[in-house]
């Protein structure tokens, strides 16, 4: 094994142990039973409420509702005669949610073109969102035997009860989406422009933690003046701390990545309109982008690690990075990038994480420029970093900690 | 002549307003323990950190069997080897596997390095155990071992037996006493004197930066018809 592969070996190694993976395994698991839960919800909504039927009318209409009801429901419980509150307790036992009542005089009421009443006597269980979900569907069943009766009584079609269909052209900027609303549109944004902020926050998040970790135990273990005086290039000590802390922190993403999707996609049916949607070609330069940034990141993150005393300082130092992961998250999902007003837009783009954020939107937008002269600027970014990096690592800093004269301006600042 | 170990030559060295070191000159020739010797702050550690290639040179010129600190460091690290005061090891490893962490760096059989540096370390079955679990004396010991264990031109040791109980402190002297050969040479700083009298054949009495003395101990001794080298070292700094 050459050094590079030893050093890579001693940092992965390092980076693997519980004190680090289990903070790292907790959140996605956490997201993996969330979204099972509100999964096994919607699961629920699908399946045909139970419910009972109490018909006291004698009349065609009285019998359509319950005919309708007992096409789309699981009737436990039915009699055409009887005290609706014991017959609840009947509904209830039998593992009923509902019983709907249909009173005399009902198919009368109808016949004179006035609406008819029904009563619905609920049980609810539990005030929870699964409590509540199937008052919603008997709801829903109640609205469907609507139908039923009006389609019956004015012998119109069903198209008739919704004579007008939209056909949407929506624009945006330059472009013209054509059979596309607002809404399919925003169903598009939420899947492709939420979803990919998000896991760049946290691959620069976990990549930066990670670095900043391996310094930091360094420190604490007092092991890296030994390291540094092996025969190595400190460029290679570098190299296996930056790769050794990206592998583990892509890891780490990939497993939030793969978790949030999946609680995401408890809520959506995963199919989302296709109104806006990249290529290949977009999603390498996404990850071209991506990648330049992960580098500036852990470069940067290394930097402020060689100042870091021990793990509790480092986690501390790791805290100006999250902040500039944070800033493009909701500055893309919250608003558009290219609207903002110079100065805010020149802040943003100055960090160099806003530009894998925002680049899936200008893409969409046919904005290369802006997407191009990120990724420039993001190379020089990264390599502005390395070099620092490389620099910090043959200079005295590493083994002071000495901050230099920002520290020297903080101490006056203290004193 | 033999090239010296080590060459140190008016070097400086500057801390913000801290003037740490003023022109430190001693050399170390090849099987020779040199020591320097002086109370905390007096500088022993920034020229035994500058010697390892871990300070940057102030001023003046330090050299290692004739390679520049500054210039040919990877040089420098392939004939030494650096023991820090306060080290420590990879605490999820074994004592075994911090050994062969190190032994990997170096040429020739790591196995062999691995087998000599357990002989040295000398912790029987706990060798199998990890590193978080020794005491510090245990921690030391293995170091030292790692650290010699490759047999480096120069073992450059910083406080070598500092904080150690009695029992630990005289292995570790015990084994760097029988370290030097030939071309082997050890540089360490203490501030206990007697450790460095025991196991010095030269050293330099080192006080705010500046070499005050140097020689063999019983010389200093003689030198300012002191009883020991604590009195000498008063006497040579009053």
């Amino acid at each position: 094994m050459n050094q590079f592969w030893r050093l890579l070996w001693k940092e992965t190694r390092e980076l693997l142990r519980p004190r680090y993976l289990l903070p790292i395994l907790m959140i996605p698991i956490m997201f993996i039973a969330l979204g099972q839960g509100i999964g096994g919800i919607e699961d629920g909504v699908d399946d045909q409420p139970s419910i009972g039927i109490l018909n006291e009318d004698d009349g065609e209409y009285g019998d359509l509702v319950n005919a309708s009801l007992s096409q789309n429901t699981s009737v436990v419980y039915y009699a055409d005669s009887g005290d609706p509150a014991s017959a609840i307790e009947t509904v209830s036992e039998a593992g009923g949610d509902a019983l709907i009542v249909i009173p005399d005089g009902f198919s009368e009421r109808i016949r004179q073109r006035t609406a008819g009443s029904v009563g619905v006597h609920s049980v609810v269980r539990s005030l929870s969102l699964s409590g509540i979900t199937s008052s919603a569907q008997i709801d829903g069943q109640i609205q469907r035997a609507g139908t039923v009766l009006t389609l019956n009584v004015t012998g119109t079609t069903p198209a008739m009860l919704s004579p007008i269909r939209p056909e949407y052209t929506t624009y945006l900027e330059e472009r013209t989406l054509e059979n596309t609303s607002p809404g399919a549109l925003s169903g598009s944004f939420a899947t492709q422009f939420i979803f990919i902020p998000v896991v760049i926050m946290f691959v620069i998040i976990f990549s930066g933690q990670m670095v900043i970790n391996s310094m930091g135990a360094e420190k604490e273990n007092k092991t890296l003046e030994t390291l540094l005086t092996m025969p190595v290039k400190r460029s290679t000590i570098v190299a296996a701390k930056l790769i050794g802390s990206a592998s583990i922190g892509l890891l780490g993403a990939a497993l939030y990545t793969v978790s949030i999707y999946y609680y995401q996609s408890s809520f959506t049916d995963g199919a989302a309109s296709a109104a806006l949607s990249l290529g290949v070609v977009d999603y390498a330069i996404v990850g071209v982008s991506l990648f330049l940034s992960l580098v500036g990141v852990l470069a940067l993150a290394l930097i402020l690690g060689v100042f870091a005393g021990d793990r509790q300082g480092a986690q501390m130092l790791l805290f100006p990075i999250s902040i500039l992961a944070i800033v493009p998250m909701f500055a893309t999902m919250f608003t558009d990038v290219a609207q903002l007003s110079l100065p805010i837009r020149a802040i943003l783009l100055a960090i160099p994480f806003t530009h894998p954020a925002i680049a899936p939107k200008r893409l969409l937008l046919n904005d290369t420029t802006m997407v191009f002269g990120g990724i420039v600027y993001e190379a020089i970014f990264a390599a502005a970093m390395i070099w620092l990096a490389i620099r910090v690592f043959n200079s005295d800093r590493l083994i002071t900690g000495s901050s230099g004269r920002i520290g020297q301006w903080l101490s006056r600042l203290q004193q | 002549m033999a090239e010296s170990a080590v060459t140190v030559s008016e070097l400086e060295k500057r801390y913000g307003d801290v003037q740490a070191l003023r022109g430190v000159s001693f050399s170390v020739e090849p099987g020779e323990i040199y020591g320097l010797v002086g109370p905390n702050g007096a500088g022993k550690s920034t020229t035994l950190r500058t010697l390892a290639t871990l300070l940057t040179v102030g001023g003046g010129d330090v050299s290692v069997f004739g390679a520049d600190v500054e210039s040919e460091p990877n040089e420098v690290r392939k004939r030494i080897r650096y023991l820090p005061e306060d080290a420590g090891s990879y605490d999820n490893l074994t004592g075994r596997q911090y050994l062969a962490f190190v032994a990997d760096f170096y040429g020739g059989d790591p196995d062999a390095l691995v087998e000599r540096g357990i002989e040295i370390a000398d912790l029987a079955d706990r060798i199998e155990s990890k590193t978080s679990e020794y005491s510090k004396g245990m921690t030391r010991k293995l170091l030292l071992a790692s650290t010699i264990m490759t047999e480096p031109d120069l073992a450059i040791l910083d406080e070598p037996t500092s904080g150690l109980d009695v029992e630990n402190a005289r292995a570790i002297r015990d084994i760097i006493k029988q370290f030097p050969g030939a071309n082997r040479s050890v540089l360490l700083s203490s501030h206990n004197m007697l450790e460095v009298e025991y196991l010095c054949d030269r050293i330099g009495l080192l006080n705010e930066g500046e070499i005050v003395a140097e020689g063999p101990p019983r010389e200093i001794i003689d030198r300012y018809d002191a009883e020991n080298l604590e009195e000498a070292f008063l006497e040579a700094v009053a």
